[in-house]
Protein backbone atom coordinates (compact mmCIF):
# COMPACT_ATOMS: atom_id res chain seq x y z
CA UNK A 1 0.00 0.00 0.00
CA UNK A 2 2.82 2.55 0.78
CA UNK A 3 6.52 2.01 0.56
CA UNK A 4 6.79 5.30 3.13
CA UNK A 5 8.40 5.01 6.59
CA UNK A 6 6.27 5.23 9.05
CA UNK A 7 5.88 7.07 12.84
CA UNK A 8 2.61 7.61 14.57
CA UNK A 9 0.62 6.04 11.54
CA UNK A 10 1.84 2.16 11.85
CA UNK A 11 -0.06 0.49 8.50
CA UNK A 12 -0.83 -2.42 10.92
CA UNK A 13 -4.05 0.58 12.02
CA UNK A 14 -5.49 0.92 8.02
CA UNK A 15 -8.28 -1.45 9.50
CA UNK A 16 -8.70 0.09 12.34
CA UNK A 17 -9.12 3.57 11.13
CA UNK A 18 -11.56 2.37 8.31
CA UNK A 19 -13.37 0.60 10.67
CA UNK A 20 -13.49 4.07 13.16
CA UNK A 21 -14.25 5.59 9.78
CA UNK A 22 -17.52 3.57 8.74
CA UNK A 23 -19.17 3.99 12.30
CA UNK A 24 -18.53 7.73 12.22
CA UNK A 25 -19.60 8.02 8.58
CA UNK A 26 -22.58 5.62 9.55
CA UNK A 27 -21.30 3.79 6.00
CA UNK A 28 -21.68 -0.10 5.54
CA UNK A 29 -17.81 -0.25 4.34
CA UNK A 30 -15.21 2.22 4.30
CA UNK A 31 -11.62 1.11 2.13
CA UNK A 32 -8.85 2.91 2.14
CA UNK A 33 -7.56 2.54 -0.70
CA UNK A 34 -4.16 4.35 -0.60
CA UNK A 35 -2.10 6.07 2.45
CA UNK A 36 0.68 8.15 1.15
CA UNK A 37 2.83 10.18 3.42
CA UNK A 38 2.55 14.15 2.40
CA UNK A 39 6.27 15.87 3.36
CA UNK A 40 6.57 18.69 5.18
CA UNK A 41 6.53 19.84 8.72
CA UNK A 42 9.12 18.45 11.88
CA UNK A 43 6.13 18.74 14.07
CA UNK A 44 2.91 17.35 11.98
CA UNK A 45 2.53 14.52 10.32
CA UNK A 46 0.09 14.46 7.15
CA UNK A 47 -1.32 11.55 5.35
CA UNK A 48 -3.41 11.67 2.34
CA UNK A 49 -5.72 8.73 2.36
CA UNK A 50 -7.89 7.85 -1.08
CA UNK A 51 -11.26 6.49 0.84
CA UNK A 52 -14.04 4.15 -0.47
CA UNK A 53 -17.29 5.00 1.48
CA UNK A 54 -19.65 1.97 0.78
CA UNK A 55 -23.03 3.73 2.28
CA UNK A 56 -24.21 6.42 4.53
CA UNK A 57 -24.22 10.58 3.70
CA UNK A 58 -20.56 10.35 2.05
CA UNK A 59 -20.95 7.44 0.02
CA UNK A 60 -18.45 7.79 -2.54
CA UNK A 61 -14.75 8.06 -3.54
CA UNK A 62 -12.27 10.66 -1.31
CA UNK A 63 -9.34 12.38 -1.40
CA UNK A 64 -8.93 13.27 2.16
CA UNK A 65 -5.71 13.90 4.44
CA UNK A 66 -4.74 12.73 8.10
CA UNK A 67 -3.33 14.75 10.22
CA UNK A 68 -1.47 13.66 13.91
CA UNK A 69 1.23 14.76 15.52
CA UNK A 70 4.77 13.18 14.47
CA UNK A 71 6.13 10.84 16.86
CA UNK A 72 8.94 12.71 18.41
CA UNK A 73 6.57 15.46 19.03
CA UNK A 74 7.18 19.44 20.74
CA UNK A 75 3.99 21.19 22.54
CA UNK A 76 2.67 22.40 19.83
CA UNK A 77 0.87 25.66 19.87
CA UNK A 78 -2.82 24.11 19.00
CA UNK A 79 -3.53 20.81 19.79
CA UNK A 80 -5.91 18.72 17.03
CA UNK A 81 -9.11 19.80 18.87
CA UNK A 82 -8.40 23.37 18.60
CA UNK A 83 -6.53 22.87 15.32
CA UNK A 84 -10.01 21.19 14.41
CA UNK A 85 -12.26 23.70 16.13
CA UNK A 86 -10.15 26.65 14.37
CA UNK A 87 -10.86 25.25 10.68
CA UNK A 88 -14.64 24.48 11.74
CA UNK A 89 -15.26 28.41 12.56
CA UNK A 90 -12.81 29.15 9.45
CA UNK A 91 -15.29 27.61 7.03
CA UNK A 92 -18.46 28.70 8.85
CA UNK A 93 -17.83 32.18 8.00
CA UNK A 94 -16.48 31.16 4.33
CA UNK A 95 -12.94 31.18 4.57
CA UNK A 96 -11.02 28.53 2.00
CA UNK A 97 -9.82 26.09 3.90
CA UNK A 98 -9.43 22.17 4.33
CA UNK A 99 -13.18 20.89 4.54
CA UNK A 100 -12.53 19.82 8.44
CA UNK A 101 -14.29 16.00 8.32
CA UNK A 102 -14.05 14.25 11.31
CA UNK A 103 -11.46 14.18 14.64
CA UNK A 104 -10.63 11.84 17.07
CA UNK A 105 -9.00 12.30 20.56
CA UNK A 106 -8.97 8.40 21.33
CA UNK A 107 -5.21 7.29 20.69
CA UNK A 108 -6.77 4.03 20.44
CA UNK A 109 -7.22 4.08 17.02
CA UNK A 110 -4.59 5.03 15.07
CA UNK A 111 -1.86 5.70 18.07
CA UNK A 112 -2.24 9.40 18.99
CA UNK A 113 -5.05 11.67 18.36
CA UNK A 114 -6.06 12.75 14.55
CA UNK A 115 -8.18 14.67 12.25
CA UNK A 116 -9.03 14.12 8.96
CA UNK A 117 -10.09 17.03 6.55
CA UNK A 118 -10.68 17.37 2.92
CA UNK A 119 -7.47 17.31 0.43
CA UNK A 120 -6.93 20.42 -1.33
CA UNK A 121 -5.11 20.91 -4.94
CA UNK A 122 -2.55 23.81 -5.19
CA UNK A 123 0.84 24.94 -4.54
CA UNK A 124 2.23 26.96 -1.04
CA UNK A 125 5.69 26.71 -1.15
CA UNK A 126 6.99 30.30 -2.04
CA UNK A 127 9.96 29.50 -4.33
CA UNK A 128 7.74 28.34 -6.71
CA UNK A 129 5.40 31.20 -6.24
CA UNK A 130 7.64 33.80 -6.16
CA UNK A 131 9.51 32.67 -9.66
CA UNK A 132 6.14 31.63 -11.73
CA UNK A 133 6.87 33.20 -15.08
CA UNK A 134 3.15 34.26 -15.47
CA UNK A 135 3.47 36.37 -11.87
CA UNK A 136 3.14 39.80 -13.84
CA UNK A 137 -0.57 38.76 -14.56
CA UNK A 138 -1.53 36.41 -11.98
CA UNK A 139 0.27 38.21 -8.96
CA UNK A 140 -2.50 41.07 -8.43
CA UNK A 141 -5.58 38.25 -8.53
CA UNK A 142 -3.63 35.76 -6.46
CA UNK A 143 -3.27 39.04 -3.64
CA UNK A 144 -6.48 40.32 -4.24
CA UNK A 145 -7.92 36.88 -3.31
CA UNK A 146 -5.58 36.74 -0.44
CA UNK A 147 -7.27 40.06 0.53
CA UNK A 148 -10.72 38.89 0.54
CA UNK A 149 -9.67 35.29 2.51
CA UNK A 150 -8.30 37.52 5.05
CA UNK A 151 -11.15 40.11 5.33
CA UNK A 152 -13.37 36.89 6.49
CA UNK A 153 -10.91 36.05 8.76
CA UNK A 154 -11.08 39.14 10.22
CA UNK A 155 -15.14 39.00 10.53
CA UNK A 156 -14.78 36.19 13.47
CA UNK A 157 -15.11 37.38 16.75
CA UNK A 158 -14.20 36.58 20.38
CA UNK A 159 -18.22 35.20 20.49
CA UNK A 160 -17.67 32.92 18.35
CA UNK A 161 -18.46 29.71 20.52
CA UNK A 162 -16.36 26.84 18.53
CA UNK A 163 -12.95 29.19 19.64
CA UNK A 164 -13.66 29.15 23.40
CA UNK A 165 -10.28 27.46 24.24
CA UNK A 166 -7.91 30.75 22.78
CA UNK A 167 -7.43 33.31 25.83
CA UNK A 168 -9.64 36.26 25.97
CA UNK A 169 -7.48 38.85 25.32
CA UNK A 170 -6.74 41.92 27.99
CA UNK A 171 -5.33 45.24 27.07
CA UNK A 172 -4.09 46.36 23.88
CA UNK A 173 -3.29 43.37 21.39
CA UNK A 174 0.46 45.49 20.23
CA UNK A 175 1.58 45.82 23.47
CA UNK A 176 0.90 41.94 24.37
CA UNK A 177 2.84 41.23 21.05
CA UNK A 178 5.94 43.52 22.56
CA UNK A 179 5.97 41.71 25.52
CA UNK A 180 5.50 38.66 24.48
CA UNK A 181 9.00 39.06 22.51
CA UNK A 182 10.69 40.99 25.03
CA UNK A 183 10.33 37.79 27.38
CA UNK A 184 11.75 35.45 24.36
CA UNK A 185 14.56 37.77 24.61
CA UNK A 186 14.27 37.15 29.00
CA UNK A 187 16.15 33.63 28.47
CA UNK A 188 17.98 34.28 25.43
CA UNK A 189 21.21 32.95 24.77
CA UNK A 190 22.78 35.69 23.58
CA UNK A 191 22.46 39.81 23.98
CA UNK A 192 20.39 41.49 21.28
CA UNK A 193 20.59 45.53 22.12
CA UNK A 194 19.10 45.95 18.64
CA UNK A 195 16.38 44.15 19.12
CA UNK A 196 15.72 45.57 22.48
CA UNK A 197 15.46 48.95 20.64
CA UNK A 198 13.10 48.18 18.76
CA UNK A 199 10.49 46.78 21.11
CA UNK A 200 11.22 49.75 23.25
CA UNK A 201 10.53 51.95 20.20
CA UNK A 202 7.25 49.70 19.37
CA UNK A 203 6.35 49.98 22.56
CA UNK A 204 6.81 53.56 22.59
CA UNK A 205 4.55 54.06 19.37
CA UNK A 206 2.16 51.53 19.81
CA UNK A 207 -1.21 52.00 17.51
CA UNK A 208 -4.31 52.54 19.71
CA UNK A 209 -6.20 48.85 20.71
CA UNK A 210 -8.96 47.86 18.49
CA UNK A 211 -11.62 45.42 19.26
CA UNK A 212 -10.19 41.74 19.28
CA UNK A 213 -10.98 39.84 15.84
CA UNK A 214 -9.22 36.69 14.81
CA UNK A 215 -5.94 37.16 13.75
CA UNK A 216 -4.38 34.16 11.57
CA UNK A 217 -0.85 34.82 13.18
CA UNK A 218 1.37 33.39 10.19
CA UNK A 219 -0.75 34.64 6.88
CA UNK A 220 2.03 35.03 4.60
CA UNK A 221 3.41 33.37 1.26
CA UNK A 222 4.42 29.85 2.26
CA UNK A 223 0.88 29.41 3.91
CA UNK A 224 -1.73 29.73 1.09
CA UNK A 225 -2.64 27.45 -1.02
CA UNK A 226 -2.81 29.06 -4.59
CA UNK A 227 -4.34 26.67 -7.25
CA UNK A 228 -4.32 28.96 -10.34
CA UNK A 229 -4.81 32.66 -10.03
CA UNK A 230 -7.05 32.12 -6.19
CA UNK A 231 -6.41 30.92 -2.64
CA UNK A 232 -7.12 27.54 -2.63
CA UNK A 233 -6.74 26.90 1.43
CA UNK A 234 -4.84 28.76 4.40
CA UNK A 235 -3.12 26.40 6.36
CA UNK A 236 -1.28 26.72 9.46
CA UNK A 237 -3.45 27.66 11.75
CA UNK A 238 -0.97 26.92 14.91
CA UNK A 239 -0.41 30.71 16.02
CA UNK A 240 -4.36 31.93 15.54
CA UNK A 241 -5.31 34.14 18.61
CA UNK A 242 -7.22 37.06 19.24
CA UNK A 243 -6.12 40.54 18.51
CA UNK A 244 -5.36 43.54 16.10
CA UNK A 245 -6.48 42.47 12.47
CA UNK A 246 -3.31 44.20 11.11
CA UNK A 247 -0.98 42.44 12.57
CA UNK A 248 -1.89 40.06 9.92
CA UNK A 249 -1.56 43.10 7.38
CA UNK A 250 1.67 43.62 8.80
CA UNK A 251 3.25 40.50 8.79
CA UNK A 252 1.97 39.45 4.66
CA UNK A 253 3.66 42.72 3.62
CA UNK A 254 6.78 43.14 5.50
CA UNK A 255 10.04 43.24 3.57
CA UNK A 256 11.18 40.05 5.95
CA UNK A 257 8.44 37.62 3.46
CA UNK A 258 8.85 38.99 0.30
CA UNK A 259 11.34 36.30 -0.55
CA UNK A 260 13.90 37.97 -2.64
CA UNK A 261 11.40 39.84 -4.92
CA UNK A 262 11.73 42.92 -2.51
CA UNK A 263 9.55 45.40 -4.71
CA UNK A 264 6.45 43.13 -4.59
CA UNK A 265 4.91 44.22 -0.66
CA UNK A 266 2.19 41.23 -0.80
CA UNK A 267 4.26 38.80 -0.13
CA UNK A 268 6.70 38.81 -2.68
CA UNK A 269 3.53 38.13 -5.13
CA UNK A 270 2.18 41.40 -5.80
CA UNK A 271 2.17 45.17 -5.46
CA UNK A 272 0.50 46.73 -2.06
CA UNK A 273 -2.26 48.27 -3.75
CA UNK A 274 -3.39 44.89 -5.23
CA UNK A 275 -3.59 43.73 -1.81
CA UNK A 276 -5.19 46.62 -0.17
CA UNK A 277 -8.16 47.80 -2.24
CA UNK A 278 -9.39 44.53 -2.31
CA UNK A 279 -8.89 44.06 1.70
CA UNK A 280 -10.70 47.67 1.83
CA UNK A 281 -13.73 46.70 0.00
CA UNK A 282 -14.06 43.23 1.37
CA UNK A 283 -13.12 44.46 4.78
CA UNK A 284 -15.24 47.87 4.71
CA UNK A 285 -11.99 49.42 6.45
CA UNK A 286 -9.91 51.78 5.67
CA UNK A 287 -6.30 50.49 6.55
CA UNK A 288 -4.50 53.45 7.90
CA UNK A 289 -0.79 53.23 6.60
CA UNK A 290 1.15 54.45 10.20
CA UNK A 291 -0.74 51.26 11.96
CA UNK A 292 0.46 48.97 8.97
CA UNK A 293 3.90 50.67 9.00
CA UNK A 294 4.10 49.72 12.88
CA UNK A 295 3.33 45.96 12.07
CA UNK A 296 5.57 45.44 9.98
CA UNK A 297 8.29 46.64 12.48
CA UNK A 298 6.71 44.30 14.45
CA UNK A 299 7.07 41.71 12.27
CA UNK A 300 10.59 42.12 12.36
CA UNK A 301 10.66 42.11 15.59
CA UNK A 302 8.74 39.05 15.91
CA UNK A 303 10.54 37.41 13.17
CA UNK A 304 14.45 38.30 14.59
CA UNK A 305 13.01 36.41 18.08
CA UNK A 306 11.98 33.75 16.28
CA UNK A 307 15.49 33.40 14.76
CA UNK A 308 16.77 34.06 18.28
CA UNK A 309 14.95 30.87 19.42
CA UNK A 310 16.19 28.84 16.58
CA UNK A 311 20.07 29.37 17.44
CA UNK A 312 18.97 28.85 21.22
CA UNK A 313 18.42 25.08 20.32
CA UNK A 314 22.12 25.00 19.47
CA UNK A 315 23.39 27.44 22.33
CA UNK A 316 21.45 26.33 25.21
CA UNK A 317 19.22 23.28 23.77
CA UNK A 318 22.23 21.34 23.04
CA UNK A 319 20.95 20.44 19.47
CA UNK A 320 23.31 19.97 16.60
CA UNK A 321 21.86 21.02 13.83
CA UNK A 322 23.40 22.99 11.20
CA UNK A 323 20.51 24.76 9.92
CA UNK A 324 19.60 25.52 13.44
CA UNK A 325 23.04 27.49 14.08
CA UNK A 326 22.97 29.12 10.74
CA UNK A 327 18.57 30.60 11.26
CA UNK A 328 19.80 32.03 14.65
CA UNK A 329 22.81 34.00 12.49
CA UNK A 330 20.03 35.65 10.45
CA UNK A 331 18.51 37.73 13.76
CA UNK A 332 20.36 40.77 12.70
CA UNK A 333 19.74 40.94 8.97
CA UNK A 334 16.12 41.52 10.34
CA UNK A 335 17.12 43.36 13.67
CA UNK A 336 18.37 45.75 10.27
CA UNK A 337 14.62 45.65 8.74
CA UNK A 338 12.99 46.79 12.20
CA UNK A 339 15.45 49.94 12.41
CA UNK A 340 14.94 50.73 8.70
CA UNK A 341 11.08 50.58 9.34
CA UNK A 342 11.77 52.41 12.49
CA UNK A 343 13.59 55.61 10.77
CA UNK A 344 10.97 54.99 7.97
CA UNK A 345 8.53 55.91 10.23
CA UNK A 346 9.78 58.52 11.59
CA UNK A 347 10.59 60.95 8.52
CA UNK A 348 7.07 60.18 7.75
CA UNK A 349 8.18 58.01 4.75
CA UNK A 350 6.37 54.95 3.09
CA UNK A 351 7.00 51.22 4.80
CA UNK A 352 10.04 49.28 2.96
CA UNK B 1 56.78 33.82 -7.70
CA UNK B 2 54.11 34.12 -5.12
CA UNK B 3 54.80 31.75 -2.17
CA UNK B 4 50.94 31.46 -0.11
CA UNK B 5 51.07 30.09 3.29
CA UNK B 6 48.68 27.40 4.13
CA UNK B 7 46.69 28.95 6.64
CA UNK B 8 43.41 28.53 8.07
CA UNK B 9 41.37 30.76 6.39
CA UNK B 10 43.04 29.95 2.92
CA UNK B 11 42.20 25.77 3.99
CA UNK B 12 38.11 26.55 4.46
CA UNK B 13 38.24 28.73 0.89
CA UNK B 14 39.94 25.63 -1.11
CA UNK B 15 37.88 23.57 1.29
CA UNK B 16 34.28 25.46 0.09
CA UNK B 17 35.87 25.58 -3.62
CA UNK B 18 36.31 21.94 -3.71
CA UNK B 19 32.72 21.58 -2.20
CA UNK B 20 30.95 23.74 -4.77
CA UNK B 21 33.26 22.59 -8.00
CA UNK B 22 33.71 19.14 -7.78
CA UNK B 23 30.82 18.03 -5.05
CA UNK B 24 27.92 20.30 -5.23
CA UNK B 25 26.72 19.52 -8.99
CA UNK B 26 26.55 15.71 -8.44
CA UNK B 27 23.64 15.89 -5.74
CA UNK B 28 20.64 16.82 -5.59
CA UNK B 29 17.85 17.18 -3.47
CA UNK B 30 17.89 17.23 0.52
CA UNK B 31 21.76 16.30 0.18
CA UNK B 32 22.29 18.95 -2.42
CA UNK B 33 20.49 21.64 0.33
CA UNK B 34 22.82 19.94 3.00
CA UNK B 35 25.76 20.61 0.87
CA UNK B 36 24.74 24.31 0.06
CA UNK B 37 24.48 24.79 4.18
CA UNK B 38 27.80 23.33 4.65
CA UNK B 39 29.04 25.46 1.92
CA UNK B 40 27.45 28.63 4.50
CA UNK B 41 28.72 27.84 7.17
CA UNK B 42 32.36 27.95 5.69
CA UNK B 43 32.02 31.14 4.25
CA UNK B 44 31.26 32.38 7.14
CA UNK B 45 33.76 31.15 9.34
CA UNK B 46 36.04 32.39 6.93
CA UNK B 47 34.89 35.96 6.85
CA UNK B 48 34.58 35.73 10.66
CA UNK B 49 38.63 34.39 10.72
CA UNK B 50 39.21 37.41 8.44
CA UNK B 51 37.74 39.91 10.03
CA UNK B 52 38.93 41.83 12.90
CA UNK B 53 35.28 43.42 12.69
CA UNK B 54 34.61 44.30 16.43
CA UNK B 55 35.53 48.35 15.71
CA UNK B 56 31.40 48.90 15.81
CA UNK B 57 30.91 47.03 19.02
CA UNK B 58 33.49 48.76 20.46
CA UNK B 59 33.09 52.37 19.47
CA UNK B 60 29.40 51.80 20.83
CA UNK B 61 30.03 50.40 24.07
CA UNK B 62 32.85 53.08 24.89
CA UNK B 63 30.52 55.58 24.02
CA UNK B 64 27.78 54.52 26.33
CA UNK B 65 29.90 53.19 29.10
CA UNK B 66 32.47 55.69 30.32
CA UNK B 67 34.73 53.23 32.30
CA UNK B 68 35.14 50.85 29.63
CA UNK B 69 33.33 47.73 30.92
CA UNK B 70 30.15 47.59 29.07
CA UNK B 71 28.93 44.54 27.25
CA UNK B 72 26.21 43.95 24.96
CA UNK B 73 24.53 42.08 27.46
CA UNK B 74 24.89 45.23 29.81
CA UNK B 75 23.31 47.30 26.72
CA UNK B 76 20.29 45.21 25.93
CA UNK B 77 19.68 45.14 30.03
CA UNK B 78 19.75 49.16 30.11
CA UNK B 79 17.90 49.60 26.91
CA UNK B 80 14.84 47.34 28.22
CA UNK B 81 14.78 49.17 31.68
CA UNK B 82 15.17 52.63 30.12
CA UNK B 83 18.41 53.30 30.89
CA UNK B 84 19.20 53.90 27.48
CA UNK B 85 17.38 55.64 25.28
CA UNK B 86 17.37 58.03 21.99
CA UNK B 87 16.77 61.07 24.62
CA UNK B 88 20.02 59.51 26.79
CA UNK B 89 22.23 59.05 23.91
CA UNK B 90 20.64 60.59 20.49
CA UNK B 91 23.04 58.30 18.43
CA UNK B 92 21.84 55.17 19.28
CA UNK B 93 19.85 53.97 16.35
CA UNK B 94 22.76 54.81 14.04
CA UNK B 95 25.37 52.98 16.51
CA UNK B 96 23.24 50.11 16.89
CA UNK B 97 22.96 50.49 12.43
CA UNK B 98 26.66 49.87 13.08
CA UNK B 99 27.15 46.81 15.02
CA UNK B 100 24.44 45.21 13.01
CA UNK B 101 26.37 45.93 9.67
CA UNK B 102 29.49 44.35 11.05
CA UNK B 103 27.90 41.12 12.13
CA UNK B 104 26.18 41.17 8.69
CA UNK B 105 29.24 41.75 6.83
CA UNK B 106 30.44 37.94 8.52
CA UNK B 107 27.37 36.08 8.85
CA UNK B 108 25.47 37.18 4.97
CA UNK B 109 27.37 40.38 3.01
CA UNK B 110 24.96 39.75 0.22
CA UNK B 111 21.99 40.76 2.30
CA UNK B 112 23.80 44.70 2.46
CA UNK B 113 24.27 44.85 -1.42
CA UNK B 114 21.31 46.36 -3.21
CA UNK B 115 20.08 47.72 0.24
CA UNK B 116 19.70 51.66 0.07
CA UNK B 117 22.46 52.65 2.19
Amino acid sequence: MTKDRFRTFDPARVPALAGWLATRLGAARVEIAEARRLSGGAVQENWRLAVVVEGGARAGRHDWVLRTDAAASLAVSLDRASEFAMLEAAHAAGVRVAEPLLRSDDAEVIGAPFLIQGFVTGVAQARYLVRDKDLARRGPLIAADFARELAKIHTIRPTEGRLSMLPIPVGSPALHEVARYRTVLDTAGEPRPALEYALAWLAANAPDPVAPALVHGDFRTGNLMVDGDRLSAVLDWEFAHWGDPDEDIGWLTAPCWRFGNAAMETGGLAPLQAFLDAYEQAAGRRVDPRRMAWWRILAAARWAAIAVLQGDRYRLGGEDSLEVALTGLMAAEIELDALDGIEAYEAGKPAP
Amino acid sequence: MTNRRITPESLIELAVQTLRAEIMPKLDGDARYQAAMIANALDIARRSIMTDGEEARFALLDKVYDDGDGTLADLARDIRSGVVTTATHPDLPQMLRRLLVEEIEVRNPRFLEGRRR
